[in-house]
């Protein structure tokens, strides 16, 4: 029986040779830099599959991958044993967007009047420290993928998922890494 | 120590006034910490039986029998949908590939397989209660139970972290007991309010599903865990002395919900047990996912550089089959934290040359190597994922439940100064990597 954890891990590294697998067979020779992309991309996307699209950021990914051909050829790839209708979710997530701006006019239009009214020193600092979360709050919305589209709770949950999942996946890159350096060494 | 006079007192801002001579101290005392955690394992195997021998004692003191944890154990292996079909947390523990249940199946084997390798107790009677340490299930266990009832949590999960092999089963648990930590607070927080006077009684229609409804719930049912169906709303009292409307209401419900989350990602994210506050909080978090991210691209990086073609040998798999039981909870807080403080490490590692010109974060890489295979080469034991797993606690656990936990630790150790100068080079160097990730 496997810890849930290493589950992931295998499941991850797994979905991440398989898609480095197109990209072996694509082209012979890559500059560094492609082959970098192409396996951070393959790690990504292979990461956001592990998820099954439910959670927002994993679908984000997808969606972004999608976009180019590249991407597409390796979602199409890493995806297809499992639903077609999770490709679909993924595509769905642009249309959010609209409705997320509007909310952030209106919330704006309200914020204003409460401010000037914030005479006193406490009302000050608590003024001073909601535009600090919310300033922050927008840093950690430009970091996770996806994270524009949601609101405070879920994104704090996103944000959990997410960290879970990058911490296995750099687990994962560095074992695989000293597994390779190991292997050239050892030739 | 050095580090301890140095431990920022809590936010962000206070770490940029710490010069650079305190990184390079800490990070001698770093490595001096790893050189020195392989030499205390041997000790801590000597102490670990001791500290198992006393836990079985204290919790045949506090009431247990055989029967009662056997039936502790057969309920804790059944599902929990209650916890299971609330939306979010079905989202990460299903997510997980595995779910609760199996979870508990789990760490119940894990814990009698560690035990049984380790410790002279007899199995059963340890096991079962390393069985119920992980479902944690106070309510479960009887009414003398439920007064001690946070107390004995923290036990439990002290039991927990030490005995797990793999990361994630000590995660999820933490997060588990949160959930049920969590429920019972709900729960105290609700039955308090129903004993106000001056309350009225609200009820905010909402489709979401929340932890206090299902403490609601569970409450009722103190027998067993039964199933939970989904209301569609949530009831809220106003305490006293605060605004009734519906609007401070919601927004009340909102805050604590996201206080609730807050501290789950405290759990996560090393280095924050001292932070309170969501501006340090959200600091932490950026921070930490900022370097994960880093991380990755570095990793991608060097892996492009090490294969030309881009062919990883399958071997990769099964060696990391084998290789993930004894993966250690340290691996991604060593990486990050040496990648942060690669100048420090920098008269440590003159060897490495490749990769300079693409990025200069390639020295820092070399100590985790290092660190990892000379772990991934170690015969997979207990004490090592224990030391490891001791270290993690030291840093991470909520802060609620610290003193119970430092008492633990001074019960089973001789003198709590092992555990905590482990902790303060560990603590250093991650308050180092938030220096650097903030200059």
């Amino acid at each position: 029986m496997r810890a849930p954890r290493s589950v992931l891990k295998q499941q991850f590294l797994k979905k991440w040779m398989m898609g480095l697998q197109v990209f072996g067979s694509a082209k012979q020779s890559m500059s560094i830099l492609e082959r970098k992309k192409a396996i951070k991309l393959s790690a990504d996307i292979a990461l956001a599959a592990t998820r099954d699209g439910r959670t927002c950021w994993s679908r984000a990914i997808i969606a972004d991958a999608s976009k180019d051909d590249g991407g597409k050829v390796l979602v199409q790839h890493l995806l297809s044993p499992e639903s077609e209708r999770l490709k679909k979710a993924c595509t769905g997530l642009v249309m959010d967007n609209k409705r997320v701006r509007c909310k952030k006019i209106l919330k704006r239009s309200c914020c204003i009047k409460r401010i000037r009214k914030g005479a006193s020193k406490v009302a000050l600092a608590k003024s001073i420290s909601k535009r600090i979360v919310k300033r922050r709050t927008q840093v950690l919305k430009s970091l996770v993928p996806g994270g524009e589209f949601m609101d405070d709770i879920s994104l704090i949950e996103e944000t959990l998922d997410y960290m879970v999942s990058l911490r296995a996946q750099v687990d994962v890159m560095r074992r695989s890494l000293a597994k390779a350096t190991e292997v050239v060494n050892g030739k | 120590m050095i580090n301890r006079a140095l431990l920022p007192a809590g936010g962000g801002e206070n770490m940029l006034h710490c010069t650079d001579m305190t990184v390079l101290e800490r990070q001698r005392a770093r490595i001096k910490w790893q050189q020195e955690q392989q030499q205390q394992q041997f000790q801590l195997q000597q102490q670990e039986i001791s500290y198992f021998t006393e836990l079985a004692d204290v919790f045949h003191q506090a009431g247990f029998h055989e029967g009662g944890l056997s039936e502790v154990v057969t309920r804790s292996v059944k599902p929990d949908p209650g916890l299971v079909d609330n939306g979010w947390n079905n989202d990460h523990v299903v997510g997980y590939g595995v779910g609760l249940p199996y979870n508990n199946g789990l760490g119940f084997e894990l814990n009698y397989g560690a035990i049984s390798r380790t410790s002279s107790c007899p199995p059963e009677a340890v096991a079962a209660v390393a069985a119920a340490t992980v479902k944690g299930s106070e309510s479960v266990v009887s009414d003398k139970i439920s007064s001690g009832a946070g107390r004995e949590s923290s036990k439990k999960r002290k039991v927990d972290k030490i005995q797990n092999n793999s990361k994630v089963v000590a995660e999820e648990d933490t997060r588990d007991k949160r959930i049920k930590g969590c429920a019972e607070q709900g729960e105290s927080k609700i039955t308090e309010k129903n004993n106000n006077k001056n309350s009225r009684n609200n009820n905010t229609n909402k489709n979401n599903n929340s932890n206090k409804e299902n403490s609601d719930e569970t409450s009722k049912d103190n027998s067993k865990v039964s199933e939970v169906q989904k209301p569609d709303y949530i009831h809220v009292r106003a305490r006293r002395g605060q605004a009734t409307d519906s609007h401070s209401l919601a927004e009340r419900v909102r805050r604590e919900k996201i206080s609730e989350r807050m501290k789950y990602l405290q759990d996560l994210v090393p280095g924050c047990d001292k932070i309170t506050g969501k501006a340090g909080m959200l600091d932490e978090i950026i921070n930490y996912v900022q370097s994960l991210q880093r991380q990755v691209e570095f990793l991608s990086m060097k892996l492009a550089a090490a294969n030309p073609r881009l062919d990883f040998n399958v071997d990769n798999l099964f060696a990391k089959e084998q290789a993930f039981p004894a993966c250690s909870i340290n691996f991604p807080t060593i990486g990050m934290s040496s990648d942060m403080t690669n100048p420090a490490y920098l008269q440590f590692n003159p060897a490495q040359q490749q990769l300079l010109a693409c990025c200069g974060l390639d020295m820092g890489i070399d100590p985790p190597d290092m660190a990892l295979k000379r772990t991934t080469s170690a015969p997979v034991s207990i004490p090592e994922t224990f030391l490891d797993s001791s270290c993690f606690t030291q840093t991470h656990p909520p802060p609620t439940w610290d003193a119970d936990l430092q008492n633990l630790y001074n019960v089973a150790f001789d003198q709590g100064r092992q555990t905590s100068f482990q902790t303060q080079p560990f603590t250093g160097s991650i308050e180092a990597s938030n220096l650097k990730m903030e200059m």
